[in-house]
């Protein structure tokens, strides 16, 4: 028997309208409608800061909106918990996993779900031939092994691509009604990407919404279903993919029309300043030969499995490359330790600037001339404090922060002024060759702009800069040239100043043998 | 917790390794604890065959009851990523008050309710340091540094500074009540006492609750990442709450026995012998960092050290080494363990 009032609307699992969402000043999201339905597939896609992330923080109870309506299941809220969002059948699969390392896949799978039908309540004898028959259904239907050797495998043994389908595995395991999977392809190989998109069809059977976070378009279009497209904090469209081409996803995402600004004016010097001859380090990255002029920006940009991360962490000694070698200045380098990268004259700003680049509770001072208290300090230890002031002040008007008040601990600052603090430190060793890892991640507009022009007037002046990122338009405004890493080697070099976001997508997304494949092969 | 780029890179090479010496050790460090001990055993036989005599086995067996007792409440802290040093305070002070209560108001209190006034007593004094950890959101060696001061100035200050040399005698009648009887050779009387059967009983009940029950995984949860667990639904309160309560029940119940044992509540006994115990639960396998370790490893490390403090003497080694090995073999089992996982 079916109802008639069920036939229209029935199926529409999860509505949002008008949301608002404000973080301090950063207006993040502007009033987002969307509807999901069960059974169907949706690609969120945009750029990094358009909101993506604070739309799935609010449908899975993370972040509570300003404003705006959020309905599920047909009631309303206006804003969710973690437990109501749970409870709904809302299964989020971050980007971290969230999977407990120590503990077997089994538990990691299954636990949860006599967790839930206890109410949270730990006084209660562990049903372990349950959790098997749980784990082993889940893991069936990811495509995983479900034999009792796996199960007890603790999961910090396993490689990573497996831990990411064993989190898909628990996600499924508790009768989730929509899964959201935030960017659930960059560490996979092709192969587990065409397991995964056979595991998306089995949930849509079994009327699963399935929600993608993601950046690579040609996995959408493999996948199928709905293109949902964000930019700075609005939905901008919203439709099945075959109505959209490529390139009108890309322009609806980037917004053309204001970001094809070139910021590079300057020309390259012609002396070379740094060079790397055959580098590599495991399955990570192999064979990359690159150089970089007196006063050049080079881009390098590929997904994040395809080894731009390695290269950045390695030129930086933070994970040090274990073939090839480096050159600065024309004197071959060693790098095993960021001091050896800090000493040969090499800057880095990393990706992740709250766990790996500041110290959120000094202030703006001590972060800045944290890189060169050596220098600054008489012969018996004895930091010069006036030296160190004109120098952390004089940083930060290069850097154009929006504080005179160099006291305040940078963990009060918004991501873009501790994005140029960060950047700020690392002039002050006066490197000759900056690594700016994702230099505006997370960075607003105003600040990204500033950030850019300081880019430029540092080229201007002689040195020698290394942008990684997945940003195109960041690269193809500031760089000279780009190169494209795809399977852990450099595919492609582009003039910055002819090149497309489509060509570099192309050159990102062409599969490749991985280096780890070809290992297997041969 | 983001999962560091550099361990992707070490990762990845992994794959599917067949199954090695290596890789069992790494799942199961208690081995090389048992094979420690079974080398020194064989080490202290062979140069003084005295070491395999019932009577020093009687005693090693004794003497592992109250530092096994305290290992296993380390442990299950440890399994849930904290730490305790506040265990033998509570010891301390519930063994003397109890003694001391039985004394003057319930001198006819069976022994199985004397026990049992201990045990709660403890459970009440981990149950304010489980409060405390997650309330103040302070790493559990703080809180456990300040509860062990205060404890232990508690019982000092308003309770009592004197040594009770008779103790109840339903409490001495326990401590020397026996087990197993044997004879030696010169005719003196060997005793292993029912209070041993203690230890094998809370090591299967804690085996018990670690494995069988939602509790123990959550222990486990908790202790290999506590904001993912609570992501997903685990209450970090009630783990505190249960840990530290029942690692104070277990401090309870070593005190009570201590004193039964030695037929003497003296105030300034246990505190101090914290390090001891953590070396011994570290030394059987569990990480310091949290959420790894077994209840048969922590056995195997408490009688590891037992072992060590009471052979060096058997084979003429003075007694003042006990800690320089004690001290080397932490250092190496630590250096060991850190290597295997390195090249993992």
């Amino acid at each position: 028997m079916q109802a008639p009032e069920n036939a229209g609307g029935a199926s529409r699992f999860l509505v949002m309208r008008n949301i608002h969402k404000r973080f301090g000043g950063v207006h993040a999201l502007r009033g987002v409608d969307l509807s999901l339905e069960l059974g169907e597939a949706y690609h969120l896609l945009g750029e990094n800061g358009c909101g993506k992330s604070t739309v799935i923080k609010i449908m899975s109870g993370a972040h509570a909106p300003d404003e705006g309506e959020i309905v599920l299941d047909g009631k309303s809220y206006s804003s969710l918990t973690p437990i109501q969002a749970l409870s709904a059948g809302i299964e989020t699969v971050y980007q971290d996993l969230s999977l407990l390392p120590n503990l077997t896949v089994a538990e990691n799978v299954a636990l949860s779900e006599q967790l839930v039908s206890s109410k949270g309540r730990l006084a209660r004898m562990l049903n372990g031939a349950r959790l098997r028959e749980t784990a082993a259904k889940a893991l069936d239907m990811v495509g995983l092994p479900s034999d009792r050797a796996f199960l007890a495998t603790v999961v910090s043994d396993l490689p990573l691509a497996q831990r990411q389908l064993v989190a898909i595995a628990r996600a499924v395991a508790t009768r989730a009604k929509l899964v959201i999977m935030d960017e659930p392809t960059t560490s996979l190989t092709r192969r587990e990407v065409d397991n995964l998109i056979s595991v998306v069809a089995r949930l849509r059977s079994e009327n699963v919404a399935v929600l993608f976070v993601t950046h690579k378009l040609d996995e959408c279009y493999r996948i199928g279903g709905n293109a949902v497209v964000f930019r700075d904090g609005e939905c901008v469209a919203q439709g099945p993919l075959e109505g959209f081409t490529k390139r009108q996803l890309s322009e609806l995402m980037t917004g053309h029309a204001i970001d094809s600004e070139r910021y590079r004016t300057g020309r390259p010097g012609t002396e070379e300043l740094f060079s790397t001859s055959d580098l590599g380090a495991g399955s990570a990255f192999r064979g990359i030969t690159l150089s970089i002029r007196k006063g050049e920006v080079l881009g390098i940009t590929g997904l994040a499995d395809s080894g731009r991360n390695e290269l950045a962490l390695a030129i930086a000694g933070v994970a040090p490359a274990r073939t090839g070698t480096l050159r600065i200045d024309g004197t071959d380098t060693a790098i095993h330790t960021p001091a050896d990268a800090i000493h040969a004259g090499i800057g880095y700003v990393p990706e992740d600037r709250l766990a790996e680049g500041l110290f959120l509770d000094k202030s703006i001072l001590d972060n800045e001339i944290a890189l060169v208290v050596r220098q600054l300090s008489n012969s018996a230890g004895v930091l010069d404090k006036t030296a160190g002031a004109r120098l952390a002040g004089k940083l930060a008007e290069d850097m154009r922060l929006n504080t005179r008040d160099l006291d305040l601990p940078v963990g009060s600052l918004s991501g873009g002024n501790q994005q140029r603090v960060l950047i700020g430190r690392s002039l002050g060793n006066a490197p000759k060759l900056l690594v700016l890892h994702g230099p505006t991640v997370g960075v607003d507009v105003g600040s990204k702009d500033t950030i850019y022009r300081a880019i430029q007037k540092l080229a201007d002046g002689g040195m020698g800069l290394l942008i990684i990122s997945d940003d195109l338009p960041e690269l193809l405004q500031n760089c000279d040239r780009i190169l494209v890493m795809n399977g852990g080697r450099l595919v492609a070099e582009f003039n910055a100043e002819t090149a497309d976001e489509d060509a570099l997508y192309q050159a990102m997304l062409t599969p490749t043998a991985r280096i780890s494949d070809e290992r297997i092969a041969s | 917790m983001s999962v560091s780029r550099p361990e992707e890179l070490r990762e990845s090479p992994q794959g599917s390794r067949a199954f090695s010496l290596g890789s069992l050790i790494r799942r199961r460090p208690e081995l090389v604890t048992l094979a420690i001990l079974i080398v020194i055993c064989i080490a202290v036989a062979v140069a003084n065959p005295a070491f395999l005599q019932p009577s020093t086995l009687i005693d090693i067996g004794r003497a592992s009851v109250v530092m096994g007792l305290f290992a296993l409440g380390v442990f299950v802290i440890l399994a849930a990523g904290g730490i305790d040093v506040s265990f033998t305070a509570i010891a301390a002070l519930t063994m003397y008050s109890t003694t001391l209560l039985v004394q003057n108001y319930a001198p006819e209190l069976p022994i199985l309710l004397v026990i049992l006034a201990a045990t709660l007593g403890g459970v009440v004094l981990g149950v304010i340091n489980g409060l405390l950890v997650n309330i103040l959101r302070v790493p559990s060696l703080i809180v456990t540094i300040g509860t062990q001061y205060l404890f232990r100035g508690a019982l000092l200050s308003f309770i009592g500074t004197v040594w009770i040399m008779s103790i109840p005698t339903q409490m001495g009648a326990f401590g020397r009540m026996p087990l197993l009887q044997f004879e030696t050779a010169n005719r003196a009387v060997i005793t292993l006492p029912v209070y041993f059967l203690v230890l094998p009983v809370a090591a299967l009940l804690t085996w018990w609750i670690l494995n069988h029950t939602l509790m123990g995984r959550a222990i486990f949860a908790v202790g290999g990442n506590a904001d993912v667990a609570q992501r997903l639904g685990y209450s970090l309160r009630t783990v505190h709450l249960f840990v530290f309560g029942y690692a104070g029940a277990l401090a309870g119940l070593a005190g009570i026995i201590h004193v039964s044992a030695n037929r003497l509540a003296n105030p300034f006994d246990l505190v101090g012998t914290e390090i001891n115990v953590i070396a011994a639960v570290v030394l059987g396998g569990a990480r310091i960092t949290g959420g790894t370790g077994s209840v048969i490893g922590t056995i195997l490390g408490v009688l590891l050290i037992v072992v060590v403090n009471s052979v060096l003497v058997l084979v003429g080694i003075p007694s003042t080494w006990q800690r320089l090995v004690v001290g080397s073999f932490i250092l190496l089992a630590a250096a060991f363990f850190v290597m295997r996982g390195r090249r993992a």
